[in-house]
């Protein structure tokens, strides 16, 4: 285990480097620079390379900047906050991200829970419909969507919430984005959770439990469900890592001051350092995530730790 | 076995949701949530003071180092709470801020500015010439490479400017100098009759060194790290901030000008959020999408609002054998129904325009506006599509063809891209023969095609960077990095040098009457087709009142503005 653990580790590491590199020759790719404005005549933005070392080979670049980055040095901002240092403005901003994805998240895994085991218990009724129905829905509208609906309705409709992110009341603003965000989570673990558990229902087991008097809450929660929840656990991995996505758009919608708004707006006037730290720390995330699910597998489940012993 | 595992799984599960995520409160709960908000107030409503004003910003604050600023909302911040030596009054002309009175030498080359006295910055110290010069050395520091050191040199005409940004010369050298703490001396190479405008522009604003070199590398990035001598004091922000706020400066010398208390500005990068926002009242101020404008145009809180960019169709002239033919440009701009697209497409108020400098931003002499004659050059592109068809039939039996296709560059934005769809089918209406095809473009794309000379036909925009029809005129020199048609005319050359820096300089109105003819030649090769000066739509609360907008510099001016209860 330790070694096939360690080896995972080494694997996530060389891949990171390797996508720092694609990062690197992606950025050069892109058409402009942080300084083609028309407003800038060629010796300036010939000043403005030298001032960031831009004029050096690409591959003196790549190595400078990866090895600042071993000594926590993620560079400058070059043009949306011009020469603030990334690790400053990322600072606040992760938390905020993480904090809403978060709530996202446990919104998402709860309410898709509740959904999916009312459907099953309720198998072939009206209410399994609709809550396919929901699923259906949450699965395929795209979070923005939700995020603008959303926003017209509770917020400016009926006022009940703030429509804009605001730091004086971080709660009340949080929730129209989590929950325009959580949509999607919702949706795949209701549809997961209806089938697991109807799988888990019809097992031998449930009979069994069933004919020595259990019943009712402790029948379905503590039997049903806990068996229900290990497959779950597989898809809420890479549900964490659509919210990422999810929140670039929708974190723009709301003026929520997180990492996703700063990398569409990074994007959007090639700045490449902030470009480049973000997909970097996005990409460190998802690899992350990744990794520690692929480790819980051989925790959960010795027959996937067995199998690498065997090779 | 299978229910320690089951355990393990339920923990491990929850701790998924609950524990990294660190919001346990809040997902616990998430059925109260409806309750706890609705006893919020109405939406995004925060508990400011009632004189504050709630302004929406499109785009966060780039920078607020005065010398490192280029954008027109870092502007506006660092004007909210830095007085240079001048100001812009309800006209866009400048007026004494920090400066109490000047003197200019009667060869018009150099200026003395006397600080007013009771001007301090925000830490108690008082504002002296020195923080100017320190300023304006900054701004042309090699080092801190300034993007709009030209300001100092190619505009400005500071002495040493130029030299001491191409690396030739120290920046001690620079033409301005202490004369004492309250007194400012400055130099130019040649008289410049707007440098006074130039004053209020942010690379001209002063910047205390002590307290510059206190902050490390760290200036202009909180609260902390500013100095205000301004109407205003920043009392929270953060780099990049989508919401900030400005408290009204007490110790400001003009303190009893300024009404509001505050200014809380707020980010909103979604145009349907922002409108929304400002229907509950959470904001004052709001920019308006073009597609919204239908909306809203018959609301009396809704008004256009010249943003100073002439938008223009540049063709290849040097690249292009068939667009060096004059009848063909000719025929282009004629065959261009301007009215059309600003009341078809655009509809937010922009004007048609039929000159290479826009109107309303440009002064002369008389006191009378550049542009404000239309007309001018009517005979030489007012929409007339015989005119146009006769024109074009002639451009191609001079090339000897029938047919002419070009590529046209256009921003991957949305208006430029409706007006572009209109050009087409205009020019294609009208000339027979043309085929324009639209390439859709990022913008960096685009001006990198364009620098490089590489396109066809391109659709383009430049906003004035001062109050002089220079800023415009100065484009089309040869060899002008923005001369995107490699148009080339000694004549045309001659002009602007001497109005630039020879004999004209000191003659204000003899400068103007030159400038009008080096616009007419422009105008009569057809150098550029001129399409619409662009305006904003924006949405302004009738409770305030006394706020200014200008296309030049500081696009909103608060110093004025009152918001009645």
């Amino acid at each position: 285990m330790k070694k096939y653990i360690f080896k995972r580790i080494l694997t996530s590491v060389f891949t990171l480097l390797a996508i720092l590199l694609v990062l690197f020759v992606l950025m050069q790719l892109m058409p402009g620079s942080p300084f083609n404005d028309e407003k800038l005549n060629e010796d300036q933005v010939q000043a403005l390379y030298a001032k960031y070392g831009l004029d050096q080979p690409i591959v003196v670049q790549f190595f400078k900047y990866v090895g600042n980055m071993l000594q926590g040095d993620l560079g400058v901002s070059y043009k949306i906050s011009k020469n603030t240092p990334i690790s400053q403005l990322i600072q606040t901003r992760l938390p905020i991200s993480i904090r809403i994805g978060g709530c996202a998240v446990a919104i998402g895994a709860l309410a898709g829970l509740l959904l999916g085991l009312v459907a099953a218990l309720k198998h072939d009724t009206i209410i399994d419909s609709l809550a396919t129905v929901i699923s259906v829905i949450g699965v395929s509208v795209p979070s923005y969507v939700f995020a603008l609906a959303l926003s017209y309705t509770f917020g400016f409709k009926l006022g009940w919430f703030p429509m804009l992110f605001s730091q004086k009341d971080i709660f009340g603003s949080s929730i129209l984005p989590s929950v325009s965000l959580s949509m999607f989570t919702m949706a795949s673990i209701a549809r997961f959770t209806r089938s697991e558990m109807l799988e888990v229902l019809g097992s031998d087991y449930m009979l069994l439990a069933e004919s020595k008097g259990i019943s009712g809450p402790a029948l379905i929660f503590r039997h049903a469900l806990r068996n229900a929840l290990i497959p779950i656990i597989t898809v809420l991995a890479p549900l964490i890592v659509d919210l990422m996505t999810g929140s670039l758009v929708v974190e723009k919608i709301f003026a929520i001051p997180g990492v996703g708004s700063l990398l569409v707006n990074a994007i959007q006037s090639n700045d490449y350092n902030v470009v480049i730290s973000l997909s970097f720390i996005y990409s460190a995330m998802y690899i992350g995530i990744m990794l520690v699910v692929d480790i819980l597998y051989g925790i959960i489940d010795p027959r996937i730790r067995l199998a690498k012993k065997g090779d | 076995m299978k229910k320690t595992k089951a355990l393990v799984a339920l923990v491990l599960a929850s701790a998924m949701v609950f524990g990294l995520v660190g919001c346990g409160d809040n997902a616990s709960a998430p059925a109260n949530n409806n309750t706890a908000a609705a006893s919020n107030t109405s939406a995004g409503t925060e508990a400011t003071a009632a004189s504050d004003l709630n302004v929406m910003l499109e785009t966060p604050v780039e920078s607020l180092d005065p010398q490192q600023a280029t954008d027109g909302t870092s502007f506006e911040v660092i004007a909210n709470y830095t007085d240079g030596l001048m100001q812009m009054d309800a006209d866009g002309k400048a007026v004494n801020a920090i400066c109490d009175h000047y003197e200019l030498s009667e060869d018009g080359l150099t200026y003395t500015f006397y600080l007013r006295d009771d001007a301090n910055w925000s830490n108690g110290t008082p504002v002296t010439a020195a923080d100017f010069v320190f300023a304006w050395q900054r701004a042309v520091d090699p080092a801190v490479a300034s993007e709009y050191s030209y300001m100092m040199s190619d505009i400005g005409q500071i002495k040493n400017a130029a030299e001491i940004i191409a690396g030739e010369k120290d920046k001690s050298e620079l033409g301005a100098t202490a004369i004492d703490e309250k007194t400012l001396q400055v130099e130019l190479n040649v008289p410049v009759s707007y440098f006074l405008s130039l004053l209020y522009f942010p690379t001209y604003y002063p910047v205390n060194e002590e307290f510059f070199n206190s902050c490390g590398d760290t200036f202009g990035t909180s609260p902390e790290t500013v100095l205000s001598n301004g109407a205003f004091v920043l009392d929270s922000y953060e780099p990049a901030a989508t919401a900030f706020h400005l408290t009204k400066n007490e110790n400001y010398y003009d303190a009893d000008r300024v009404k509001l208390s505050g200014l809380n500005y707020q980010v909103i990068q979604d145009s349907q959020q922002a409108l929304m926002s400002y229907q509950t009242g959470a904001l004052d101020t709001t920019l308006v999408n073009g597609e919204q404008v239908d909306q809203v145009k018959d609301d009396p809180e809704f008004m256009a609002i010249g943003a100073g960019y002439l938008w223009y169709v540049s063709p290849n002239i040097a690249g292009v054998p068939e667009l060096a033919n004059q009848n063909i440009r000719m025929a282009m701009t004629m065959a261009i129904n301007r009215d059309a697209i600003c009341e078809d497409v655009l509809k937010d108020g922009s004007a048609p325009t039929y000159t290479a400098v826009p109107p309303q931003f440009a002064t002369g002499p008389d006191g009378s506006d550049f542009s404000a004659d239309q007309t001018k050059f009517s005979d030489v592109c007012a929409y007339d599509a015989a005119k146009a068809a006769e024109y074009w039939s002639t451009g191609l039996s001079e090339l000897g063809i029938t047919e002419i296709t070009l590529d046209m560059i256009v921003d991957a934005d949305d208006a430029p891209q409706k007006v572009a769809q209109v050009l087409k089918e205009q020019w294609e209406t009208t000339l027979p023969g043309l085929t324009v095809n639209l390439v859709v473009e990022p913008k960096k794309q685009r001006v990198e095609d364009m620098q490089n000379g590489d396109f066809e036909v391109a659709l383009t925009r430049w906003g004035p960077d001062y109050a002089d029809p220079m800023t415009y005129l100065g484009m089309w020199i040869t060899n002008n990095s923005n001369n995107y048609g490699f148009w080339s005319n000694a004549e045309y050359d001659a002009i602007i040098a001497e109005c630039t820096t020879g004999a004209l300089c000191t003659d204000a109105e003899g400068r103007w009457t030159r400038l009008y003819d080096a616009e007419k030649l422009v105008m009569d090769e057809a150098v550029i087709f001129p399409l619409y000066t662009q305006c904003n739509a924006e949405m302004l609360s009738s409770k305030v009142t006394g706020m200014q907008f200008h296309p030049v510099a500081l696009n909103r001016v608060y110093k004025d503005a009152v918001k009645a209860e």
